[in-house]
């Protein structure tokens, strides 16, 4: 899970491997904030697997590639 | 994960931001008052519950997602200190979790050449750079430490 400094860098650096999932980093951000902001809360309990569905689809990060088990 | 689990679980990462890194179980045990061997086991419960990830070598604590209990290319300036965040998304994480603004650091990949990046107001001041996510979600946790 990496940062790249553009779209051209990631498809050099993956050098015909086969793609995961290339987003924008404004995106990348609010997903992180939504994901880990409650965990130094000292009322934290485990997300649940809905929960956590939920906050990638509200990222806007639907479809097979971001379908959790 | 049960209640005993959920407290120390929640007593290291309250270590974490007290320390400014990731406890070692000993430091975890003198916090808590539990013994040594009940933080390992404990420990070792919330790792199967995927709340946090031990190394298996030495049963200390390799990641307490968002942090890193290592040394990574994702250094984190953030709260007046210096983090390791386990990836990219991690490392926007560490702000997110600090609910502080922060400076994130790290390589493109590809060329090598330095990235760096603010977060403020949970936005980057960058928004020209891309994240790649090569595994899948259905397979983050088949090996959460190459995900």
């Amino acid at each position: 899970m990496n940062l790249f400094r553009s779209e051209e860098h990631v498809e050099r650096w993956l050098a015909g491997r086969a793609p995961g999932a290339t987003i924008p980093v404004a995106q990348l951000a609010a997903l992180a904030f939504a994901w880990w902001s409650d965990r130094l809360s000292p009322d934290w309990r485990p997300h649940t697997r809905d929960q956590n569905q939920a906050i990638l689809d509200a990222a806007g990060l639907t479809g097979d590639f971001w379908r959790l088990p | 994960m049960d209640e005993g689990d959920l407290g120390l679980r929640n007593a290291t990462y309250r270590l974490v931001a007290e320390l400014g890194r990731v406890p070692t179980a000993d430091e975890a045990a003198r916090a808590t008052g539990l013994g040594l061997d009940d933080v390992r086991a404990r420990w070792r419960s919330l790792h199967e519950a995927h709340a946090l990830v031990l190394d298996e070598s030495t049963g200390e604590i390799r990641m307490a997602n968002p942090f890193s209990g290592v040394p990574t290319r994702f250094r984190v300036l953030a709260d007046g200190r210096s983090w390791h965040a386990n990836c990219a998304w991690d490392a926007f994480g560490i702000c997110a979790a600090l609910g502080a603004d922060g400076r994130i650091e790290t390589t493109c990949p590809d060329c090598d050449e330095p990235i760096t990046v603010e977060a403020r107001d949970e936005r980057p001041d960058d928004e020209t750079l891309f994240f790649h996510c090569l595994v899948p979600a259905a397979r983050w946790w088949e090996n959460i430490v190459f995900t």
